[in-house]
C-alpha cells in the first residue's frame, strides 16, 4: 500500500499560493522531499501530518481520507511527526516531554508508556539524560528529542521536516542511520534542502518548487537528469545556468555546454540546480 | 570462612518462585553471596521472563519522574495520571497566571472599596479572567506543543475541555473568593458567574473559526464596550449584572456551547496560521 499519495494539492494563504498543484506518492523506504527554502515543502509535511486541510486536491494517508475526522484519527493513530521547529516545555525533563506526546498518543497505562518512552530515548541515546530539563539539552540533542517522540508507538508513517538542520557532521550521520533504520519496514517522508541527505539515505527523491512537483523518481534518475551537462573550465562561462569556483582554481559549470566543454560527471547537486534553472545564490563558492 | 550447609530444594524452589517467606529469602541471598556452589544451582532455575520482570520494576521505580507540584495535587485530587501530565503542560496553570489574576483581582477590590461605585470594575474584569486562561491554554501562539498535539489522536476537543474545565475552576474559585469581600449585596459575589461562562464559551465557540487568542481579544473588547454605559456617572454600576443582561449571558452560553458541539472537529485542525 502506498503511504502517501497527494494529488494536485493547493493551499493558499490569501493571493499566495504554498501549494500550487503539488503531487507526490511516497511507500515503504525513505523519501526525500528536496526544495529551497519558501518551496512549500512545510505546507505539504503539515498537510500529510493531518495538521493542515488543504483546499483543493486529494490526499491519502494509509489508504485512508484526513478529512474525514474518524479517518484522521486513525491516521494519527499511525503517524509520527516531527515539525520544522517542534515546541518543547522547556521546564519538563526529557522524559515528561516524551511521555506528555505518549499520553496524547493515547498511551494512557503509565507502565506501558514508559516503558516505550525509555525505548524511544535510548533509540536516539538520550537516556542518560532523562531526567534532564529540556531547557539545558544542546540543540542537537533536541533534535533528537524531536526524533524519540515521532518513534512513539512503531508509526507506520514517519513525517520529519528537516530532521537533520542544525546538525554537526557527526550527528548527522547518527541521524541519517535512525532514518534509514526506520525506512527499512515503513514510510518515511522527510524534507531538507541538502542534497547530501538525500543521495546518503533516500531511496526516492521528489523536487518541489514553488508549490509544484519538478521531479519525481530515485536517486540515480534524477542524477541522470545532469548528464552531458556538468563541464569544468579554467574560466568562468557566463552562459552556464550556474557556476561556481572550485578549490582547485578550476570553474564548476550546469547548464548547455558549449562544444568541446571538458564534461565531468553530475552529481545530485548539479541535477537540482538544473531543475531549479539555476540559482547561484543557493551554492556557496 | 567455609560454608557449613547449603540450601536445601525446598528453600531453593521457594525462593526462585518467589514465595519464600521475607526472612528465608533474606538468609538465601546471604547464603548464595558466600556459596559458589549454591549459586550454581540456582542460577538455571530462575525463569529469564521472571529476572527481565523485577529488573524493569527497579528501573521504573528509580527512573520514574517525580510528579511536578501541580501534578501531585491533581493526583491526590483523584485526577488519573495521564491526564494529571496534561494539565501540567497547560500554559495557563503556571505560578505568572495565577499572579497576574491575583493583581487584576487584587485591584478590582481596591476599586470597589475606594469608590461607591468602583464595584463595575470588579464586574467588568472578573468575567474576562476565566476567558484570558482558556484561551491561552491551548492557543498555538501559547502552547508550544501544539502542533505535536494537533497532530496526536488525543481528541483536541477532549484536551480542550479538560484543559479549560482545569483552568475556569482555579479562575472561578479564586475570583469566587474575591468576591465575597465585595462590598453591598451578597447576591454581587456570584452575579459575575453567568457572565464569565457565557464569555468563555463564546470564546470556545469562536475559536472554531479564528485563532484562539484573538477570539478572546474580540470578545473581551465587546464586553467591555457593552459593560462602558455602567461606568458613566449617574448611570446604574449594576447594569452588567442585573436579570436582563443575565439573561442574555445565558442565551449566549447555550448558543455558543451549541456551536462547539456542532463545530467541534474544527478543534483537530491547525487555526489561523500560515507557518
Amino acid at each position: 500500500m502506498t503511504a502517501v499519495r497527494a494529488q494536485e494539492l493547493v493551499k493558499a494563504y490569501g493571493r499566495k499560493r504554498a501549494l500550487d498543484g503539488v503531487t507526490l506518492t511516497a511507500g515503504t523506504g525513505v523519501t526525500g522531499l528536496l526544495g529551497p527554502n519558501g518551496a512549500g515543502k512545510t505546507t505539504l509535511l503539515r498537510a500529510v501530518a493531518t495538521v493542515l486541510a488543504p483546499d483543493e486536491g486529494q490526499l491519502r494517508l494509509l489508504g485512508m481520507d484526513p478529512s474525514d475526522p474518524k479517518q484522521r484519527v486513525e491516521i494519527r493513530r499511525r503517524l509520527g511527526y516531527l515539525p520544522q521547529e517542534p515546541g518543547f516545555h522547556r521546564s519538563f525533563s526529557t522524559f515528561e516531554m516524551v511521555d506528555y506526546v505518549a499520553v496524547l498518543k493515547e498511551q494512557t497505562e503509565r507502565r506501558a508508556r514508559h516503558d516505550e518512552v525509555r525505548r524511544v530515548l535510548e533509540l536516539v541515546g538520550l537516556q542518560d539524560v532523562s531526567s534532564k530539563k529540556v531547557r539545558a539539552l544542546s540543540g542537537g540533542m533536541r533534535r533528537r528529542l524531536g526524533l524519540a517522540q515521532a518513534l512513539l508507538g512503531e508509526p507506520e508513517l514517519l513525517v520529519l521536516d528537516e530532521p537533520t538542520a542544525g546538525l554537526d557532521p557527526e550527528q548527522r550521520m547518527r541521524f541519517r542511520d535512525l532514518m534509514s533504520q526506520a525506512g527499512e519496514d515503513r514510510a518515511v517522508l522527510l524534507s531538507t534542502h541538502q542534497t547530501e541527505d538525500v543521495a546518503a539515505l533516500c531511496s526516492s527523491v521528489v523536487v518541489v518548487d514553488r508549490g509544484r512537483t519538478l521531479f519525481t523518481g530515485t536517486v540515480p534518475s534524477l542524477v541522470a537528469v545532469a548528464a552531458g551537462r556538468v563541464w569544468v573550465d579554467e574560466v568562468r562561462d557566463p552562459s552556464a545556468l550556474a557556476g561556481w569556483r572550485l578549490g582547485s582554481g578550476l570553474f564548476h559549470h550546469v547548464g548547455n555546454p558549449p562544444a568541446g566543454a571538458q564534461l565531468v560527471d553530475a552529481t545530485l547537486e548539479d541535477a537540482y540546480l538544473l531543475l531549479l534553472g539555476g540559482q547561484p545564490a543557493q551554492v556557496a563558492a | 570462612m567455609s560454608v557449613t550447609w547449603h540450601l536445601d530444594d525446598d528453600a531453593l524452589d521457594s525462593y526462585v518462585a518467589g514465595s519464600a517467606p521475607p526472612a528465608l529469602a533474606a538468609s538465601v541471598e546471604a547464603h548464595v553471596l558466600a556459596c559458589a556452589g549454591c549459586r550454581e544451582r540456582l542460577v538455571p532455575a530462575v525463569a529469564l521472563p521472571r529476572l527481565d520482570r523485577i529488573w524493569d520494576d527497579v528501573v521504573e521505580r528509580i527512573d520514574a519522574p517525580v510528579p511536578r507540584p501541580v501534578e501531585r495535587l491533581l493526583l491526590r485530587l483523584g485526577v488519573r495520571d495521564d491526564t494529571a501530565r496534561l494539565l501540567a503542560a497547560t500554559p495557563s496553570l503556571r505560578a505568572a497566571w495565577f499572579l497576574s489574576v491575583f493583581a487584576v483581582l487584587g485591584l478590582a477590590l481596591l476599586s470597589a472599596h475606594a469608590t461607591d461605585r468602583g464595584v463595575v470594575v470588579f464586574l467588568a474584569l472578573a468575567p474576562l479572567l476565566p476567558v484570558a486562561g482558556v484561551a491561552m491554554s491551548y492557543s498555538p501562539l501559547t502552547d508550544p506543543v501544539h502542533e505535536l498535539a494537533t497532530a496526536a489522536p488525543y481528541s483536541s476537543l477532549r484536551l480542550l475541555v479538560v484543559r479549560s474545565a482545569a483552568v475556569l475552576t482555579a479562575t472561578v474559585l479564586l475570583a469566587g473568593a474575591a468576591a465575597m469581600l465585595l462590598p453591598g449585596a451578597s447576591w454581587l459575589a456570584v452575579a459575575w458567574l453567568l457572565p464569565a461562562l457565557a464569555l468563555t464559551a463564546g470564546t470556545l465557540a469562536l475559536s472554531t473559526w479564528f485563532e484562539p487568542l484573538h477570539s478572546a481579544l474580540g470578545l473581551a473588547t465587546l464586553w467591555l464596550a457593552v459593560t462602558a454605559p455602567a461606568f458613566a456617572p449617574n448611570s446604574d454600576p449594576l447594569l452588567v449584572v442585573r436579570s436582563g443582561a443575565q439573561l442574555a449571558c445565558l442565551a449566549v452560553l447555550v448558543v455558543a456551547l451549541g456551536t462547539v458541539a456542532v463545530r467541534r472537529d474544527a478543534f483537530s485542525l491547525s487555526m489561523g496560521r500560515s507557518v
